[in-house]
């Protein structure tokens, strides 16, 4: 133990030094290393314990049977060790997969259409207009309704005697009597338009701060040389909103696949199935089900999937940004 | 290349008059500059001349031809901006080819074009570079070449050196001068620094408040200011002013300073004109022309302030209305506290009359 510890400590340093060959001042650069190695470890160690030792805990808890109902404590979940069984159970898990795949498709038509509408939105909000600025209040109320709220609203509008249907009725001249939320195909467009319309308005906003951004003379510049408005567009206005299109994308991307409350409220999952997602998928699990041990199990995939995605993303990001400066 | 009409030219911004009744003629292959202070018009001036923004009233012609309603677009027109505008996400070679690949122009004549152009600018070894990371003598190149692929018939340029620093600003002066004399075109330059438009331009068109207040060569608005503006804007430091009365004297006509005593006697040219003016005039003097009175015939004046700027001196004299700078040599034996007697060179004097501040000249 002693031997190997000693060995260890020998070794460490020299892949350090490695890393950064030839320095002028080596010594004084561990210097300043060490000063902010130590300035920065409470801080560390707290980050630590906010983000490590949760995620330490549910792996451990997802190699078990454990259960809030099994009367142990989850320090005490070893006992009920069932050789990765959570894992080849979520590997044939018909519904996680099926809820797996509704949550992707969600995401696929939510965040382009947030993304396309949002960037729509901005391009019109970038010039001047009468009313501009009550329109603007309007525009950025939905992302201020609480998500149980916005539910509820939902959940009235799209009742098969609610104004969703009294509007087609009156448009149409037929009585529509569609009953939105009991139909399976249905139940998931009402629920994703519920989400393009609370989210729209953020990537509307964060669209617009880009937008705004776009040195002025530059687009003057290009109209001078013979830009045509969509030839502005494309070559000027889109290349220099690059960074911030990819953060909102981002953020929605991430928020989007979390999508539950507004959603829970409309459908509760249903019909059936059919608009359940895996964050509903979880919650079920959760508080009906109580098999803490698979959830946990459910958790830690995902989020290690999301992680390879955000890390791909990231570079992207950074590559982009090289590209750019 | 081709001439420009400025013709009863106004602009208004709701009830702020930018611009009032402007009249220029700027000549085929002409480098004009705009010259005033902030808030003269000479940048709204500019705008209108690009169709950037639309005159109030008047007309502008390019040769024979009225632009009005014509869009920026179709006007001719290379627009350099006062921070160059330059694509920095792009390449310098994406930046020189804009304005062809915009205009559908086949990909074998932009790679001509966009060749002989930086060629020309000596770009050429730095085509394939980013262009945020150009030094900035770099960047007016990329941004007249940018312009310039267009093959415009005139060149407008909005301050172009104004975020250059001092140092570094008389290198980019020599060479845009160079450019222009290489592309020949018609160009308008808009500056506050009367250096910038003594140094490069043709004529100057010095302006204040919306209004032009003289068109000439450099030496002619140094020499003739045509009113009490241009006199004090145009040198650096600006002509001197003292407010005096006509008297006549057995020498010839004098002006009579009041407590500065009179002054020598008016060159007859002007003494005739001076004749004829009513009221108080403004004697002017350049303080370059100033000479130390050896034998007391001059204005005897307090020094108050001694500025050394290298090779010349700028010596401060009198307070107030009385104030004059005069600049000699670095050796000028002057202290704060001494009295100077100055006399100004007779040739170099100007007068102004007083109520207008117009010039006063011979036979006008």
């Amino acid at each position: 133990m002693s031997a190997a510890t000693a060995a260890i400590s020998e070794q460490a340093p020299i892949p350090e030094d490695n890393s950064h060959p030839a320095q002028a001042k080596p010594a004084l650069r561990d210097e300043g290393a060490k000063l902010g190695f130590r300035l920065t470890l409470p801080a560390q160690i707290l980050v630590l314990f906010i983000a490590l030792f949760p995620l330490l805990m549910q792996l451990y808890i997802s190699l078990t049977d454990w259960s809030p109902l099994s009367g142990l404590g989850w320090w005490s979940a070893w006992s009920l060790w069932n050789n990765f069984a959570n894992y080849t159970d979520l590997a044939a898990d018909a519904r996680f997969w099926s809820a797996l795949k509704r949550t992707a498709i969600v995401m696929i038509v939510c965040v382009p259409a947030e993304f396309l509408l949002g960037l729509a939105l901005a391009t019109l909000f970038a010039d001047e207009f009468p009313g501009k600025r009550i329109f603007y209040s309007i525009l950025l109320m939905p992302m201020m309704v609480v998500p149980a709220v916005a539910g509820y609203m939902f959940f009235m509008l799209f009742q098969s005697g609610g104004p969703v249907n009294d509007i087609l009725s009156a448009l149409s001249g037929f009585p529509v009597t569609i009953a939105w939320l009991s139909d399976p195909t249905l139940a998931l467009i009402a629920v994703m338009l519920a989400d393009i319309w609370q989210w729209t308005p953020l990537m509307f906003l964060i669209l617009l701060a880009g937008l705004v951004g776009v040195p002025e003379d530059q687009i003057k510049a290009a109209t001078l040389l013979g830009a045509n408005p969509w030839q502005r567009f494309v070559t000027i206005v889109l290349p220099k909103m690059k960074t911030i299109i990819i953060i909102a994308l981002a953020i929605r991307v991430i928020e989007n696949f979390k999508i539950f409350d507004t959603l829970y409220i409309m459908t509760g999952g249903g019909p059936g199935v059919a608009t359940e997602t895996i964050s509903v998928y979880i919650y079920k699990l959760t508080t009906q089900d109580l098999i803490w041990g698979y959830v946990a199990a459910i958790a830690l995939a995902i989020l290690i999937v999301l992680s390879i995605a955000a890390v791909f993303a990231m570079k992207r990001m950074a590559r982009a940004r090289e590209v750019s400066a | 290349m081709s001439a420009i009409h400025l013709q009863n030219l106004v602009k208004k911004f709701s009830d702020f008059t930018a611009l009032k009744t402007m009249d220029l003629a700027i000549a085929d292959g002409e480098f004009m500059a705009l010259l005033g202070p902030s808030g003269c018009g000479k940048s709204t001036t500019m705008n209108m001349i690009a169709g950037m923004e639309e005159p109030t009233s008047g007309k502008i012609l390019f040769g024979e031809r009225d632009m009005e309603g014509v869009p920026m677009a179709r006007r001719g027109v290379g627009f350099v901006f006062q921070n160059y505008a330059i694509f920095s996400h792009m390449s310098v070679r994406q930046n020189l080819a804009y304005g062809p690949k915009m205009r559908g122009a086949p990909k074998a004549e932009i790679d001509r074009r966009v060749g002989a152009i930086a060629e020309m600018l000596q770009l050429t070894p730095l085509l394939d570079r980013k262009a945020d990371r150009l030094s900035v003598n770099i960047l007016q190149r990329v941004a007249i070449g940018r312009s310039a692929i267009m093959e415009p018939a005139i060149f407008l340029l909005d301050e172009p050196l104004s975020n250059v620093d001092a140092a570094f600003r008389a290198v980019m002066r020599t060479e845009l001068k160079q450019l222009q004399r290489q592309f020949r075109q018609t160009m308008v330059y808009v500056t506050h620094d009367q250096l910038e438009a003594m140094t490069m331009a043709d004529r100057i068109a010095v302006m204040d408040h919306g209004v032009l207040q003289q068109v000439g060569t450099p030496l002619e608005v140094y020499n003739n200011p045509a009113n009490v503006f241009v006199a004090r804007f145009i040198g650096a430091p600006g002509m001197n002013l003292l407010r005096g009365r006509p008297a006549e004297s057995d020498r010839g006509l004098v002006i009579d300073l009041g407590p500065l005593g009179v002054t020598p006697p008016l060159p007859a040219e002007i003494a005739d004109a001076v004749r004829g003016a009513p009221g108080d005039v403004l004697y002017g003097f350049r303080p370059e022309q100033v000479t130390l009175a050896e034998g007391g015939r001059g204005l005897s004046l307090p020094v108050t302030f001694v500025e050394r700027i290298g090779a010349r001196t700028i010596v401060h004299l009198g307070q107030g209305e009385s104030a004059v700078k005069a600049v000699f040599d670095n050796d000028v034996g002057l202290a704060i506290g001494l009295t100077a007697v100055v006399a100004p060179a007779v040739h170099s004097v100007r007068v102004f009359d007083a109520g207008t501040g117009r010039a006063i000249k011979a036979g006008g």
